[in-house]
């Protein structure tokens, strides 16, 4: 018996076919409707299956997808082949975790890390206002609450090495009753994740409070540091830090207004709860009760939207998908498909897309919670959530009026979200440690 | 009730007075409880879009149509029946309105009908009629209109009207010779610029003393002293990349890149620079998954792997650019209609069925335990001779992952990609990515079988095992995170 297989255009003769049965049914069903052209929802299906065979075990059939998936990848195609080929990228990167081989594979990223200036980092958080929108928001918001302050110290928790902090300077700077004094404070462990500059944190410091100068700001910048911990590894260097986060440690004066900024930076705290803890409190729940201690004029939380720590592979992996195509997406609205801006700040999400769907355990550190979970932890954690007043709601519209349209904000209660076309891409969120008199 | 605050994503910065609808699938949907309780907001996470809102895909020509609704008196066009009839009215016609019918509204999500685009996916659809028209006019659309100024150019006039309104408008000069359109990328790039820390150390060593009453004390080892700029960069003045003076989108571009020759669709001139260029691979990178253009190249197979051809296309020389310039080509200006001409992105060569029937065939060998050499990320012995930096890397992972490559014939897509040295590296081979190559089409793996029977039909698969690599619990040990050297600039190849 002969049967032909047609596939565009070609016809191919298969002597003696038979039918197979299967233990893995699902596979079957799931990939109905990706006949023709390999579209997103395809795509999803196929890492999907290869996830899921990596799972089970099942080499073969995870190298037979991620055959088919090489074929649709490209980092320089469109914005669905480009986030394939991240997808595939990280999926090569979690089998060799899983396949023993003779090969000498240290375990590491796969991915090549990229140094940047300082001013390459400048222009790189403008690029899509997906970094800035945080800063505009939460500079206003530090704004506002420190009106009338003489001194100012902001905690500085992020992972843009204070880019955020020239133009809230500039607007100190031209307040009408004098800038305050300001003082930021940084912490000397950051994750190892993209965007990494080729110099220290002092000498950032160094141009920031020349920067600060030249307005006539009267500004400090620390960095706070634990000199026994500069070898151990993130994971030890944050469970130190809760032993840093102490008044005295950190020199709180009593006349400064505190600030809290906590920029893409919680989701690097574990939420593994401890075993002994009768309350379920995980490093995450500590830090932010140990910031509430602190007693801080104005707490900003901005992150990106979306629950990208779920156990569940699968999930992460759909999640991942149907997310992170929002840059993608925004970055194929302007540049072209060679650009290399475009194609570093990809890389620079593949680095996470690689943590999150290559790695388990501690060396996965990418625990994203969504803005509705993280408000539930800062109220869990005893926070009063704070309303973003009408001056930054304008000042975010003019932000997003001066990009590309498509860009777009909505509130979500007192939060405060950026969209792309209508999905949720970064939330800002602003608490006050004590109820406000009113 | 908390106000929501749904500025409409697709209209912010336009002039247009359009009013769209409240914003997409991933909703905030608002149920206040009966009995006074706090109010609870049901949000969906991305990616799971209202489950009760209804997915309509509509064909392009009428996401292009514009003006569908004509008056038969005065042939006036109208974008909406409702205008129309109000229209009629004033000709003394007979007009009727057409009521909200349902109490209830279903939600309505668009998605793109264009298969490859992101908004295909029902889980990226948008809420609003205007948004998906303008997104597949924008996306999918030829960019007619074009800013005099800088050379963007946009295939929905109202967003191009919206540019020339900031274009140029305000400009924001860097000593160093940036130029910013927007303030806020310019106060963040002068506050880390050389220049600044150049002048500051001019002023610095022209100061008597450094101690003004607001200077920056000098603390303890952590503070920094402003204006301290003997350390400044050594470094040498960077290139600052800023949006503003990034190279613009280049006009055809934006579709699909493969276009065709027989599909001109009235698109800008780069295309005869495709046509050309295609045989020889311009846009090796995009149009891996671009169509055959050569369809009647397939000839009768004579051997089960025969297809060799579809990919014939993209095997490079170096010399060939690897992407299409679009110097030259001339521009669409003057006021047309906001009409955009739509050019269809053609199917891809590979339907999934046949790369999958492909999959099926090249199998697993049990004996090859060198799955991952295959899965490399790294080219390794193809004679383009690049692999010379690739295998020089620190980056033990790429090198470890080279790939051999046999010479087998009847490994149909062999597809060498050879580019140039770029950061994001090369392609390999397909089909020896699984280290298959004297691998007969006999075995296959049960899963895949099952996958293909369900496109109907039975293949042959053989004695077909699931054969797993006995990975089991032992891996290697795993090194830290962030354990990994860094790399060259060539830097690893890709997928």
């Amino acid at each position: 018996m002969k049967t032909e297989v047609r596939g565009n255009g070609a016809s191919i003769s298969i002597q003696n076919p038979s039918l197979f049965n299967t233990p893995q049914d699902s596979i079957t069903g799931a990939l109905k409707g990706c006949l023709g052209s390999l579209d997103g929802a395809c795509i999803e299906k196929l890492l999907l299956h290869c996830a899921s065979a990596l799972e089970n075990n099942d080499v073969t059939l995870a190298q037979q997808v991620m055959w088919v998936l090489n074929n649709v990848a490209s980092s320089v195609g469109d914005t669905n082949q480009r986030l394939t080929s991240w997808f595939l990228r990280a999926l090569i990167s979690r089998a060799s975790r899983v396949c023993p081989t003779a090969m000498n594979f240290n375990g590491g990223s796969m991915i090549q890390r990229r140094l940047m200036t300082v001013t390459e980092l400048a222009g790189y958080v403008d690029l899509i206002p997906w970094h800035r929108y945080g800063f505009c928001v939460s500079n206003s918001a530090i704004f506002k609450a420190v009106e009338g302050c003489t001194k100012v110290h902001i905690l500085d928790f992020s992972i843009t090495h204070c880019m955020q902090w020239p133009t809230l300077i500039d607007a100190l700077a031209k307040r009408p009753d004098g800038p305050p004094s300001l003082r930021i404070t940084v912490l000397s462990c950051r994750p190892q994740v993209p965007p990494l500059l080729n110099v220290s944190k002092e000498e950032v410091g160094h141009r920031l409070a020349n920067f600060a100068k030249f307005r006539d700001v009267p500004f400090e910048f620390h960095v706070k540091d634990d000199p026994r911990l500069s070898n151990e590894s993130l994971a030890v260097q944050f469970e130190s830090l809760l032993t840093q986060l102490t008044r005295s440690e950190l020199d709180l004066r009593e006349d400064e207004a505190l600030v809290i900024n906590c920029q893409n930076w919680l989701r690097y705290l574990s939420d593994e709860t401890k075993g002994n803890s009768a309350h379920g409190f995980s490093l995450r729940d500590a830090f932010l009760d140990i910031i509430k201690g602190l007693n801080p004029r104005i707490t900003v939380v901005v992150d990106e939207d979306s629950d990208l720590s779920a156990p569940s592979l699968s999930s992460r992996i759909t999640t991942c998908f149907n997310y992170l195509w929002i840059p993608f997406d925004a970055l194929d609205t302007f540049l072209p498909k060679d650009s290399s801006q475009r194609l570093e700040y990809e890389s620079d999400i593949g680095h996470k897309i690689e943590n999150i769907i290559s790695f388990e355990g501690f060396q996965r550190i990418e625990r994203l919670e969504s803005g509705a979970k993280l408000s539930q932890r800062m109220e869990n954690a005893g926070f009063f959530s704070l309303a973003f007043c009408e001056e930054t709601i304008n000042e975010v519209k003019s932000l997003l009026d001066e990009h590309a349209s498509g860009w777009g904000m909505k509130r979500e209660e007192d939060m405060l979200v950026l969209t792309w076309k209508g999905h949720n891409s970064v939330f800002a969120t602003a608490w006050a440690s004590t109820k406000l008199e009113d | 009730m908390v106000e929501l605050e749904n500025s409409s994503p697709m209209t912010l910065s336009t002039a247009s007075g359009e009013a769209t609808a409240s914003s997409l699938g991933n909703q905030i949907q608002d149920t206040q409880l009966a009995g006074g309780g706090p109010l609870k907001k049901k949000r969906n996470l991305p990616g799971m879009p209202d489950p009760d809102a209804e997915v309509i895909a509509l064909s392009p020509k009428t996401l292009l149509a514009t003006n569908r609704f004509v008056c038969e008196i005065c042939n006036k066009g109208f974008q909406r029946d409702q205008n129309l009839q109000l229209h009629r009215r004033g000709h003394n016609l007979p007009w009727k309105l057409r009521q909200r019918t349902s109490k209830e509204i279903r939600k309505r999500v668009y998605v793109c009908p264009e298969p490859s685009c992101v908004h295909h996916n029902p889980a990226r659809a948008l809420g609003d009629l205007t948004g998906i028209k303008k997104h597949f006019c924008r996306k999918h659309g030829e960019k007619k209109w074009k800013c005099e100024r800088c050379s963007k150019k946009y295939a929905v006039q109202s967003d191009w009207k919206a540019h020339m309104k900031t274009c140029g408008t305000r400009e924001y000069k860097c000593d160093c010779g940036t130029i910013f359109s927007r303030r806020d990328s310019f106060i963040t790039h002068r506050a880390f610029c050389d220049a600044l820390a150049e002048e500051s150390a001019r002023t610095q060593t022209l100061a008597v003393v450094n101690t003004e009453g607001n200077a920056n004390t000098n603390g303890n080892g952590g503070t920094m002293v402003g204006g301290g700029a003997t350390a400044a960069a050594t470094s040498p003045p960077p290139q600052p990349l800023t949006p503003s003076t990034t190279s613009v989108v280049s006009p055809g571009l934006s579709i699909q890149s493969s276009e065709i020759p027989e599909n001109p669709m009235g698109l800008s001139p780069a295309t005869p620079a495709a046509a050309s260029t295609s045989t020889s691979n311009a846009n090796v990178f995009a149009t891996m998954f671009a169509p055959n253009p050569q369809p009647s190249k397939i000839s009768a197979p004579s051997s089960f792997l025969q297809a060799t051809t579809p990919l014939e296309r993209t095997s490079l020389s170096l010399s060939s650019p690897l992407y299409l310039s679009n110097n030259g080509s001339s521009i669409f200006t003057g006021p047309e209609n906001d009409h955009c001409h739509y050019a269809p992105t053609p199917q891809p060569a590979m339907s999934a069925t046949a790369l999958l029937q492909k999959a099926a065939q090249m199998g697993a060998t049990a004996s090859n335990p060198l799955l991952l050499r295959g899965l490399g990320l790294a080219v390794s012995s193809t004679p383009a001779g690049q692999d010379a930096n690739v295998k020089s890397e620190n980056n033990i992972a790429t090198a470890s992952l080279a790939l051999g490559i046999p010479s087998n014939g009847s490994s149909g897509l062999t597809n060498p990609m050879i580019g140039s040295s770029s950061l994001f590296g090369n392609k390999p081979t397909t089909l020896d990515l699984l280290g298959l190559g004297m691998a007969d089409g006999g075995s296959s793996s049960s899963g895949l079988s099952a996958l293909l029977t369900s496109f109907g039909g039975g293949f042959n698969v053989g004695a077909a095992t699931a054969t797993s690599f006995g990975a089991g619990g032992s891996n290697s040990p795993r090194e830290t995170w962030d354990g990994a050297p860094e790399g060259k600039p060539n830097g690893p190849a890709l997928l």
